[in-house]
C-alpha cells in the first residue's frame, strides 16, 4: 500500500512519472495475479491497466527523445547567433560566411557517403558458371541491389565489363564475356534501369582477377565487374 | 630411296623388285639421271631425318673483321636445318676430319663422315670485305661422294642472318623441291611490359620488333597472305577495335569500330576482305568487311557464339566457332549458299581453328584433363590427329603459308611462348624467350 500511495503522490507530477508508476503497478499487480486469478473481470482491468500504461511509458519516452533531436539543432543554431552576435556589427558578411561553410561540410560528408557506397557497389561482382552466361540466383540478389540504388541515385550511369576465367580461346572468351555483361544489362533494363544509363564491355580473359591456374582462380574470374560513372 | 640397300640386289623372291632395285641403281650411278632427284619427300606421312654434318664454317679470305662471324653463321645454319624437321645434325665431338680440311669435294675424304653415320655434309666458307659478307656453300651426298648443291651469296654483314636463312632455304629447296619456311615472319602477342603488344620477329625468334605500344591491351595479330600488313585488336580508345597496319609505310589505321566486338580477322586468300566476329547488333555474329572497313556480307545469323572465322585456301569456306550445339565447336559455312555444318565432335571445347593451304584444319581441343592439345583434321572431318599431348595447355595453332608447320602457344614451361612444329606434331620447338607470357601467334611469308 505504500507504493500505492507513493503513486498517488507522483500522480500530478507529470505524464511520464505517472505512466511509468502505474506501469509497475500492472507488473507488480501480475507477478500477484495468482490472488487474484478467481476474478475474471479484476483480470481484464490488470491487464488493460498494463497495456494502456506501457503505451503511455513508450509515448513519452519517444515524445522526449524526439524532444532531444530538436534541442541540437537548436544549441547549433545557438552557436552561430553568437557568431552572428559578434559579428554582426562589424560586416554582416561573416554570418553568410558561416553558413557557407557548414553547407560545404554536409556535402562533402554526404560525399563521402555516396563515395563509399559506391566503393561497396562496385567491389561486388556477380559469378558465372564454366561456359555459361545465365545469371545464377545469387547474381540475380546483387543485380536487384544494384539496380534499387540506381534508382536511389540518377546521375550515375554503370559500365558492366563481362570477363571469363582463362581456359579456352581469346575469341571465343570475349564473346562469352560480352554474353556475361549483357546478361547483366537486360537484368537490370528489366528493373528499370534505362539503356542509356547501362554501358557494357568485354574484356574476356585479358583482365584476370585471379591470374592463378586452379579451380578457385577461375571461379573468382568468371564474372561481371562493375564501374559506376558520374 | 636415298639409302640403298646393297641386300637389295640381291633379294631373288621378286622379279619386279629386281627390275627396280636395278633401275634405282641405274639412276645413282648415273648423275645425269639423278640430278633432279628429290631426296626428301615431305609429302610423305611421316619423313624420316637425314644426318647431317656441318662442321665450322672456314674464313676464307677478305678481311680480319667479325672474328665471332663465323660461329654466328653457323648457329643460324644449323638452326634453320633443325627447325626444318627434316635434319638431326651430328654432334661435333664425333668429326674426324682435321679443322683445315679442304671445302671442295675432291680432296674430302667422305669415308671420315659416312663412317660417323654422316649422310649429307655441309661446307660453308665466308669471308668479310668491309661491311659486306661474301658465304660460299657446299652441300654434300656422303654416300655417293659428290656435290648436291653449290651456292655463293653475297650481303651485307648487318643482316648476315637474312643471307643464312636465304642459303638455308636453297638447301631445303634442293632436297625436296619446295620452299623452306627460313624467311618467313611470325607476329604474336608478348606481355613482357606489363601490358599485352604485339611483336614480330623471324620464324626463328630472332629480330623481335614491337609493332603497337597501345599501353592497353593489343590482341589477335594477323598477317594478310602476303605479309605486308598487318591486322589486329587493340582497346586503346575503349573497346575492342579493329586496326590495320601497313607493315611497309608503318600507317595504321581503324578499321571497325562498331561498338561491342570487332575480333578476330581472318584474310580473305586474295587478301582483299576481312571475316570478323560483329557485335553491334546485340549477338556475336560474322561478317565480312572490306580493307576500308565497309560490311560487304552478314555470314550469321544467329543466337550462339559465333567467332573466330578461318577462310578456306580456295574462298569458299569459312572454319568458324559457334556454341550452338550447346558447347564451342568448328563449324564449316559455305560462302555462297550460307549453309553450316558441324566439324568437330570429340570434346566439350573445340576452337580457334585454322585452315592451311593444303587443306587441313587445326584447332584447340580441351582434353579430358581439362588441358588443351593441337589437333588437325580435314575439312570432311576425317583423319582426327592430335598432335601435342603433353599435360600443358598447347594453343592458338597457326599454319605457315606452306601449311606446313603450326605455329602455337604453350605454358609448358610454367609462362607460355611460342612453338612451331612441323604439320604432324613432330620436331616441337620453342621460338620466343622472352619475359612474360608470349601467345597469339600469326604467320606470314617471307
Amino acid at each position: 500500500m505504500e507504493e500505492m500511495l507513493r503513486v498517488e503522490g507522483a500522480w500530478f507530477l507529470d505524464g511520464e512519472n505517472f505512466s511509468r508508476q502505474f506501469f509497475f503497478i500492472g507488473v507488480r499487480l501480475w507477478n500477484g495475479r495468482k490472488k487474484i486469478m478467481r476474478n475474471r473481470a479484476a483480470m481484464g482491468v490488470i491487464v488493460l491497466a498494463f497495456v494502456f500504461s506501457s503505451m503511455f511509458w513508450f509515448a513519452s519516452c519517444a515524445k522526449k527523445q524526439v524532444d532531444t533531436l530538436e534541442t541540437k539543432p537548436k544549441t547549433e543554431t545557438g552557436e552561430g547567433s553568437v557568431d552572428k552576435g559578434s559579428a554582426a556589427g562589424k560586416q554582416s558578411s561573416s554570418e553568410t560566411i558561416t553558413e557557407l561553410s557548414e553547407a560545404e561540410r554536409r556535402a562533402k560528408q554526404q560525399e563521402m557517403e555516396i563515395a563509399n557506397k559506391m566503393a561497396v557497389f562496385e567491389s561486388e561482382n556477380v559469378y558465372f558458371e564454366f561456359d555459361k552466361s545465365d545469371l545464377t540466383p545469387e547474381a540475380q540478389a546483387i543485380l536487384k541491389k544494384k539496380a534499387a540504388f540506381l534508382q536511389q541515385n540518377p546521375n550515375l550511369a554503370l559500365l558492366i565489363e563481362g570477363n571469363c576465367d582463362q581456359r579456352g580461346t581469346i575469341e571465343y572468351n570475349l564473346a562469352l564475356g560480352e554474353r556475361r555483361a549483357n546478361a547483366a544489362q537486360r537484368f537490370l533494363m528489366a528493373l528499370g534501369i534505362s539503356e542509356d544509363r547501362l554501358k557494357t564491355i568485354s574484356y574476356g580473359k585479358e583482365r584476370l582477377a585471379d591470374p592463378a591456374n586452379n579451380p578457385v582462380a577461375w571461379s573468382l574470374n568468371r564474372r561481371d565487374s562493375f564501374k559506376l560513372l558520374r | 630411296m636415298f639409302r640403298v640397300n646393297p641386300g637389295f640386289l640381291f633379294s631373288h623372291k621378286k622379279a619386279l623388285l629386281y627390275f627396280t632395285g636395278i633401275v634405282s641403281f641405274l639412276i645413282f650411278c648415273f648423275p645425269g639421271l639423278s640430278s633432279g632427284r628429290i631426296y626428301i619427300d615431305i609429302n610423305a606421312p611421316s619423313i624420316p631425318k637425314f644426318k647431317i654434318a656441318i662442321p665450322d664454317f672456314k674464313r676464307i679470305g677478305g678481311d680480319s673483321g667479325h672474328p665471332e662471324l663465323g660461329n654466328e653463321l653457323l648457329k643460324v645454319m644449323s638452326n634453320d636445318l633443325e627447325l626444318s624437321g627434316y635434319f638431326s645434325p651430328i654432334e661435333k665431338g664425333a668429326f674426324l676430319e682435321e679443322k683445315d680440311a679442304p671445302l671442295t669435294g675432291d680432296k674430302i675424304n667422305f669415308k671420315d663422315w659416312s663412317v660417323i653415320g654422316a649422310e649429307l655434309l655441309l661446307k660453308v666458307g665466308y669471308s668479310c670485305m668491309g661491311s659486306r659478307l661474301q658465304v660460299e656453300l657446299r652441300l654434300y651426298d656422303v654416300f655417293w661422294g659428290k656435290q648436291i648443291l653449290g651456292k655463293r651469296a653475297l650481303g651485307d654483314i648487318a643482316g648476315y642472318r637474312h643471307l643464312i636463312h636465304k642459303l638455308s632455304d636453297e638447301i631445303i629447296l634442293k632436297l625436296t623441291n619446295y620452299n623452306g619456311i627460313s624467311l618467313t615472319k611470325l607476329a604474336y602477342v608478348g606481355d613482357g611490359t606489363g601490358q599485352k603488344e604485339i611483336y614480330t620477329c623471324d620464324y626463328d625468334g630472332y629480330n623481335i620488333q614491337a609493332v603497337t605500344s597501345d599501353k592497353s591491351i593489343a590482341m589477335l595479330p594477323r598477317w594478310s597472305p602476303d605479309g605486308k600488313r598487318l591486322a589486329y585488336n587493340s582497346y586503346k580508345q575503349g573497346g575492342a577495335e579493329l586496326y590495320l597496319k601497313d607493315m611497309v609505310s608503318g600507317v595504321t589505321k581503324r578499321l571497325s569500330r562498331r561498338s561491342g566486338l570487332n575480333i578476330g580477322a581472318g584474310w580473305s586468300p586474295g587478301g582483299e576482305e576481312l571475316a570478323l566476329t560483329l557485335s553491334d547488333q546485340g549477338n556475336s555474329d560474322i561478317y565480312v568487311i572490306s580493307l576500308e572497313g565497309q560490311i560487304l556480307k552478314r555470314l550469321t545469323d544467329h543466337w550462339s557464339i559465333d567467332v573466330s572465322p578461318s577462310y578456306s585456301p580456295d574462298g569458299k569456306k569459312l572454319a568458324f566457332v559457334s556454341n550452338r550445339s550447346g558447347s564451342p565447336q568448328v563449324y564449316i559455312l559455305t560462302i555462297e549458299d550460307g549453309k553450316v555444318e558441324r566439324l568437330t565432335f570429340e570434346g566439350k571445347y573445340n576452337t580457334s581453328p585454322c585452315w592451311s593451304s593444303l587443306n587441313r584444319i587445326a584447332y584447340t581441343s580441351m582434353n579430358e584433363n581439362g588441358s588443351f592439345d593441337i589437333c588437325t583434321i580435314d575439312p570432311n572431318g576425317g583423319a582426327v590427329r592430335v598432335l601435342t599431348g603433353d599435360g600443358w595447355n598447347d594453343e592458338d595453332p597457326r599454319w605457315s603459308p606452306d601449311g606446313r608447320y603450326i605455329a602455337f602457344s604453350s605454358n609448358r614451361t610454367g609462362s607460355y611462348h611460342i612453338y612451331i612444329m612441323n604439320l604432324s606434331g613432330q620436331n616441337q620447338s620453342r621460338i620466343t624467350f622472352q619475359k612474360g607470357n608470349q601467345t597469339s601467334p600469326s604467320w606470314a611469308p617471307g
